[in-house]
């Protein structure tokens, strides 16, 4: 027990160093902060743009009014933009795999998966979450969802969750590097799939397609179930609204899979020549 | 302090064909080919021994040296420093061993050097005290007190080095490992590393593996040679009994008067211009003077020197030898 509280403490002490260190490269380069501060909020304006049209033009999508979409749109960028700022890393694995940048992280005593996502911690991130904050206060005010203790604690629990879900898959892409031994960017593959599927309800999909998102690939858990659930509204797999939590489990148990597929992994690391 | 175990390292390259059939038929059969980078290595380091780690490009020294770093998993066989299996209890083992690549920098580029240091501090949970004790002693070896305020991306290659040779010391380890440490730095620089070497290892007592292609730095700083070719061992001991043992000869030059020379039944001539000639012969089966004293009872000398086989050329025929063991 003891053991274990002077290890967080070492972890504590180590990841605000590199958030101060993150910080000071922004001074560093302050041109940079604002190009981030212009064009991230404004991809995801002109995203929630979008979907005002179709919603009027029909009316509604899949039972789901104008309010509830942004509700659900606001959620999902909101846990989108902490997965960006804890393990936006994940999307450049392959590269590391290829350069060998992870020798430097091998001869420290921390957790090498804990450097790789900590060491460039991207501070940017929090620029995403100005439009996502948006667009589910406005969300929120359109559904009238009320802030009670039980539903902001659910909303913190499935952010929780869903940022764990999208860590574990970029973990999970990004290993496949160690048997492809090629670096691939699964970035822009990866937010597309992300954005189709948790900031529209699933229920708009084919059947075999929700299959899928609910048990294969988790990320109907990222946004639409536990937004469902806050919002009340039916979906197929209800779990008598547990559904945050459920979001939470799936999100550990992505990355403990994802940790372990990643470990099997690093005993394939080569390194690079010379 | 480091024993290495009959160590392996095997590699599975996928062979593709030329051209693009080549292609399009590894992707439905797929022939692998093992390449073994590291063949049964054996050795031990004790505590506070400078170690020359040679072999000429793709010797599988590389790859030694991140085994033992903890940097790559042996295909079998173990790295113990200080008892401990570094592939096994890596965060633990690391604690006791510094690593610097030369080609490398652990440093954070956009920042001041003392940032990174500030991290390392944090990292290795070294207390303050000792962390100014450790920067005192790099400062009187290595002058670093004046780059602590310098940002990395504006040092040149030989202040990085110092930098990154600072880092590597603030937890101060038992071993450091200087992976090619040398390379590219111009001779000032090349000196004040030569003497940090020197320092740590008689201040701190300081165990070191060194690679390197220069073979200054060897002649300079170790007393220990370990000589790998191919993966395998093919010299492992001090640096004057290899000399000794791969290269016992001599070369004598000898100016005459004129070019009418003399041979020697001992010795062989090797090269032979302008009056001036050399002459090898073994150690083991005459001195010098009695070859100086046979020649010259045929002929008169001018003048005359003695050449000692140098490490370059131990290297060049420890690099061209056949696998001694194992093959």
């Amino acid at each position: 027990m003891k053991k274990l509280g002077s290890s967080i403490a070492h972890y504590f002490g180590v990841t605000m160093c590199n958030i101060k260190m993150a910080l000071l490269t922004i001074v560093e380069y302050p041109s940079n902060i604002l190009g981030w501060l212009i064009s991230n909020p404004i991809q995801f304006i002109l995203g929630f743009a979008t979907i005002k049209f179709v919603v009027q033009q029909f009316g509604e999508i899949n039972g789901w009014n104008y309010g509830q979409l942004a509700f659900l749109y606001g959620i999902s960028v909101i846990s989108h933009a902490l997965s960006m700022i804890f393990f936006v890393q994940g999307w450049f694995m392959g590269f590391y795999v290829i350069e060998g940048d992870f020798d430097r992280f091998l001869t420290r005593p921390l957790s090498v998966l804990y450097q790789f996502f900590f060491t460039n911690i991207n501070v940017f991130g929090l620029t995403d979450l100005i439009p996502g904050i948006l667009v589910f206060v406005y969300g929120c005010i359109q559904t009238g969802f009320s802030f009670t203790v039980s539903n902001v604690v659910g909303i913190i629990v499935m952010l929780i969750g869903a940022t764990l879900i999208r860590g574990g898959i970029y973990i999970l892409l990004g290993s496949t590097s160690f048997w492809t031994k090629s670096a691939n960017d699964f970035g822009q593959f990866t937010q597309e799939i992300f954005d189709k599927t948790t900031m529209y309800p699933i229920s708009m999909y084919p059947e075999a397609m929700q299959l899928i998102l609910t048990f294969v690939i988790p990320i109907g858990w990222v946004s639409f179930y536990p937004a469902s659930d806050l919002l009340g509204i039916e979906h197929a797999f209800s779990t008598g609204g547990m559904e945050v939590w459920v979001t939470l489990a799936v999100g550990i148990v992505t990355m403990l899979i994802a940790g372990l597929i990643f470990k099997i992994g690093m005993r394939r690391y080569e390194s690079a020549g010379n | 302090m480091i024993q290495v175990k009959n160590l392996y390292k095997e590699y599975c390259v996928a062979q593709k064909g030329k051209g693009l059939g080549g292609t399009v038929k590894a992707l439905f059969k797929n022939e692998k080919k093992i390449i073994k980078a590291v063949n049964g290595l054996d050795f031990h380091v004790g505590p506070g021994e400078i170690v020359g780690f040679i072999g000429p490009n793709g010797s599988g020294k590389s790859t030694t040296i991140k085994m033992m770093t903890g940097i790559l998993t042996p295909t079998s066989g173990e790295v113990l420093i200080d008892g401990r299996d570094i592939t096994k209890h890596r965060k633990e083992v690391v604690c006791d061993i510094g690593v610097v690549f030369g080609q490398r920098t652990q440093l954070n580029w956009d920042l001041r050097l003392e940032e990174s240091f500030e991290l390392l501090r944090h990292i290795y949970r070294i207390d303050k005290k000792e962390y100014n004790e450790t920067l005192a002693v790099m400062d009187s070896i290595l002058g670093i007190q004046e780059l602590l305020n310098k940002p990395v991306r504006q040092m040149s290659l030989g202040q990085r080095v110092k930098g990154d040779l600072t880092a590597a010391m603030l937890h101060s380890p038992k071993v450091l490992f200087l992976d090619e440490p040398t390379i590219g730095l111009d001779v000032g620089s090349k000196f004040a590393l030569r003497k940090f070497i020197k320092e740590i290892n008689a201040i701190r007592g300081t165990t070191v593996i060194l690679t390197t292609h220069d073979l200054g730095d060897i002649q300079e700083l170790c007393e220990r040679l370990i000589i790998i070719n191919n993966g395998d061992m093919m010299e492992d001991g001090n640096l004057s009994e290899i000399v000794e043992r791969i290269a016992p000869y001599r070369t004598l030059v000898v100016e005459y008067y004129d070019s009418a020379v003399p041979e020697h039944p001992k010795a062989e001539i090797i090269s032979a211009s302008d009056n001036i000639v050399r002459y090898k012969f073994m150690k083991s089966e005459m001195t010098a003077a009695a070859l100086i004293s046979d020649l010259s009872a045929e002929k008169p000398i001018k003048d005359v020197g003695i050449e000692e086989a140098g490490i370059d050329d131990i290297i060049k025929i420890a690099y061209t030898m056949k696998t001694t063991v194992g093959n």
